[in-house]
């Protein structure tokens, strides 16, 4: 009987950004064995910082870290002609390959999905990149910025006369893993009925524009372009508004009427006409935001939320990463999960994305440590002696 | 017969609203599952009134303004609709015998509603031992303090964490225009789903999967939060910019609002787009030759680049940089993505056409961001009119009377027009334009789109 629902998956990770080490880390969270497989000197990705310590080693870099807990890790240049056949016996045995190389790289190596299924017709290969597999762009150089700009989100975040802008951190690359987990995983449904695997293209660009539905559709409905907020007035429901010690955020809809956020807010003056409907709190938006921030200044951020949820408004609080980090409704729903780091110690990590009711998330290793299993994968799984995992090291194959 | 798809067979009830589980619906169905989206009589999904940012096709209420707006026809695309009153005892009645037919059951109620009705996990399994439940709510299931909140992903991009991090240099905390954490837990769901069901189909088990979408946000800044935790640093707003590339920036370029993106990887990059630019003299000054000189000076960069990109178009620049080994990326809007070559070299934005009575003639939606090499997939169908298979599924599927069906109508148990409800207004884009809420209209779209 399966204890969790991808127990019984293989997973080679060759990935060396965010999106295809989440992706990866997704199912090693829902029980798949996922082993890491990284270049002699590392993955790219563990020269990403934040770095504990602020200390850029390799084994400290908070991006590799969330990115590839519960995962196995060996070393491997899959360049090299011993490389490549030690990879294909691994793939041989493998369910999926996850990788994030330029497009057509793996085919260059003659690791191509194609070629791996002549040994193993199950096996199915997720590539995750900016632009996908095809088309003009797929070879065009991108960054988490360029993805954002690509993808519509950034043409309405901001604000009217200043440049458009960017989410914090790697959200695109992020958003490239989740939604590559999603499709995969279907897919990975489908082949386990079938006997026989594909290959998924995950453009992050796409990733990233396919959450835009009501910016893309607005033209081939009516012909118009969104465009971003103006900087002053009608910031209610699209901005941060000031308290006294924070910031807060708060919209129309939900199970609140206008007069219940008047009492909200103790403004009667938002009773007026002026204000009755959307379109005039847009038009008289500064007068509109003059009375709330003036209520809002007086009064703390947590006191405003809690209050708020009793007259049922929507609202928001901007949380720093500390505030969260002791958040009781993350911890009442078991999203951190502690573990045992060689150099970070003891650390609450942010893991849990969704509950299954009957297969739970499993916290099982922190990311791997450069090449950490390669004595147990080479030895124990492929057979190879100790004499001959000396030698791949000296010839500088792991 | 249409190409074989991954999910043909699968039937699923998708009692859902607005954004997040409706849309993980839409790209079910375009995986060949059949999805049933149920809808109360006075309850229809509020995107049918042209809310959350929706327009109307044509800009026109037309005479059935429920089925005509653009978020609820892109997001529902390719499901069936039901409509029956889930508040009534009778209407649960009829989706308990749907539930016991289906493959799965997707909801987005306040934690409170299918326990109150009755319909929650262990109850659906009664009726069908091998359900698949899935259950999505701001904060998630459970006695945590925030637990019965309301929450909405507007809102929300507040709380968790990400607006805090987000903004332009020294100004407020600051959040994307659209509803950021909603689309997280769309492909939550799509993941936990196909786990689910390849769990069931090994060991005969269903279960419930219970996504708060307040966690997935939460889980997209994980970085941050391991610096907070071991280091003690909050990280603060940095606009556009990267502590590992400079420059990295939007720079403005000819015409109006557009920009591109540039990101400088390299010494060796810079040094290039120097040459491109004919700044000789900035490549040779050393308070730009290495990253942490150029991310002192950005400022005085920024400008030089400015005045550059100013003369160009935003894909001049584009070309001119990647062919030269820069990332860059022009700013893409609303009207570009339609006419981009590589957006339309990979399909990624499909014509939908409605049939005649629908009166809606061709749009274009936004597909799926994968391609699966064994399927290829498409849209399949246009979004459903309101209660458009209330017959096939209570009379066909479920054997009720011609008689016993009008009598329902009758009773308002179910319907197919929606009660209770106000369409948004249409309104004139020039004023928009004039009131700075749409950055730009144009009037040949249909011609320009070949729609």
């Amino acid at each position: 009987m399966l204890n969790n629902v991808f127990e019984n998956l293989t997973i080679l990770d060759i990935s060396e950004d965010v999106s295809g080490s989440f992706c990866a880390r997704l199912f090693a969270d829902y029980g798949a064995h996922v082993l890491k497989i990284e270049p002699i000197h590392g993955a790219k990705l563990r020269t990403q910082g934040p770095f504990f310590e602020n200390d850029p080693h390799s084994e400290k870099s908070f991006s590799f870290f969330t990115h590839n807990f519960n995962k196995k890790g060996i070393t491997l240049d899959i360049e090299s002609a011993i490389g490549k056949d030690i990879f294909k016996d691994l793939a041989s045995r493998a369910d999926l390959i996850i990788e994030s190389f330029q497009p057509g790289r793996m085919k260059e190596l003659g690791l191509d999905l194609a070629t791996l299924q002549t040994i193993n017709p199950k096996l199915s290969m997720t590539s995750i990149t900016p632009f996908g597999q095809t088309g003009p762009y797929k070879n065009f150089k991108s960054s988490e910025l360029i993805n954002y700009a690509m993808s519509l989100i950034m043409s309405i975040s901001g604000v009217q006369g200043q440049q458009p802008l960017k989410h914090a951190g790697m959200q695109a690359e992020y958003e490239g893993g989740l939604f590559g987990a999603g499709a995969t995983s279907i897919s990975l449904f489908k082949s386990s009925l079938t006997g026989i695997g594909e290959h998924i293209d995950v453009s992050i660009t796409e990733c990233v524009a396919s959450t835009m539905m009501a910016t893309q559709s607005i033209y081939p409905f009516i012909g118009g372009t969104q465009t971003r907020r103006k900087a002053e007035g009608s910031n209610s429901e699209q901005a941060a508004q000031a308290t006294n010690d924070g910031w807060v955020v708060w919209q129309t809809g939900g199970g609140a009427s206008w007069e219940d956020i008047a009492n909200f807010f103790e403004s009667p003056e938002l009773l007026e006409p002026k204000f009755a409907v959307r379109e005039q709190r847009i038009a008289n938006g500064t007068e509109l935001d003059n009375i709330v921030e003036s209520y809002m200044k007086t009064k703390g951020k947590w006191e405003l939320f809690r209050k708020a949820s009793e007259a049922r408004m929507l609202f928001g609080v901007a949380q720093t990463a500390t505030e969260l980090n002791n958040c009781e409704q993350l911890k009442s729903r078991g999203f951190y999960h502690q573990i045992e780091h060689p150099y970070m110690g003891n650390v609450n990590v942010p893991a849990e994305l969704f509950k299954y009711s009957a297969t739970p998330f499993q916290m099982r290793y922190p990311a791997p440590t450069i090449g950490e299993h390669n004595q147990e994968i080479y030895i124990e799984n492929l057979g190879f002696t100790a004499q001959q995992l000396v030698k791949l090291r000296q010839i500088g194959v792991i | 017969m249409d190409n074989p798809k991954p999910l043909d067979g699968l039937r699923i009830l998708d009692s859902t609203y607005v954004f997040a589980l409706p849309y993980a619906g839409g790209h079910l169905a375009d995986l060949g599952a059949e999805v049933i989206k149920i809808e109360g009589p006075s309850r229809p999904d509020v995107t049918r009134t042209g809310g959350y940012a929706g327009v109307f096709a044509d800009n026109d209420h037309g005479e059935d303004w429920w089925n005509r707006p653009s978020t609820f026809n892109l997001i529902n695309r390719g499901k069936n609709s039901l409509v029956i009153n889930m508040a009534d005892p009778e209407g649960r009645e009829l989706f308990k015998e749907m539930v016991k037919i289906s493959d799965v059951v997707m909801e987005n109620f306040t934690p409170r509603v299918m326990k109150g009705w009755g319909l929650d996990y262990p109850n659906l399994k009664k009726l069908n031992p091998n359900i698949i439940m899935i259950s999505n709510t701001g904060y998630g299931h459970g006695e945590g303090p925030y637990s019965s909140y309301p929450s909405q992903a507007t809102t929300a991009e507040l709380s968790h964490g990400m607006a805090n991090l987000t903004g332009y240099e020294n100004g407020p905390p600051s959040k994307a225009g659209a509803s950021f954490v909603d689309f997280l837990a769309t492909w939550t769901a799509l993941f936990a789903l196909g786990g689910a069901l390849k769990y069931r189909n090994e060991t005969g088990k269903g279960q419930w999967i219970d996504i708060g979408m307040y966690q997935t946000g939460v889980m997209f800044i994980s970085e941050y939060l391991l610096d907070a935790q071991l280091n003690g640093q909050e990280s603060a707003r940095i606009g556009n910019k990267s502590p590992n590339r400079a420059p990295q920036n939007c720079y403005q370029t000819i015409g109006n609002d557009q920009w591109i993106a540039i990101s400088v990887d390299s010494d060796e990059e810079w040094q290039t787009l120097c040459s491109l630019m004919n700044k000789h003299e900035m490549s040779m000054d050393s308070k730009f030759a290495h990253l942490n000189d150029r991310i002192k000076n950005h400022e005085e960069i920024d400008a030089v680049i400015t005045e550059w990109t100013r003369q160009k178009t935003k894909y001049d620049v584009m070309h001119l940089l990647q062919e030269n080994g820069i990332a860059a990326g022009p700013v893409i809007n609303s009207q570009d993505i339609h006419y981009d070559e590589h957006f339309i070299s990979r399909n990624f934005i499909e014509k939908v056409a409605y049939p005649e009575d629908r009166n809606m003639g061709t749009r274009m939606f936004l597909g799926r961001p994968y391609k699966l090499s064994n399927h290829p997939l498409h849209i399949t169908k246009p979004a459903p009119k309101f209660g458009e298979h209330n017959a096939y599924y209570l009379k066909t599927i479920l054997g009720i009377s011609d008689e016993e069906f009008e009598t329902m109508y009758e009773n308002g148990l179910i319907a197919d027009i929606p009660g209770d409800r106000e369409p948004s207004a249409t309104f004139d884009p020039l004023k928009r334009i004039e009131a700075k809420t749409l950055a730009d209209w144009d009037p040949d779209y249909k011609k320009n789109l070949g729609i």
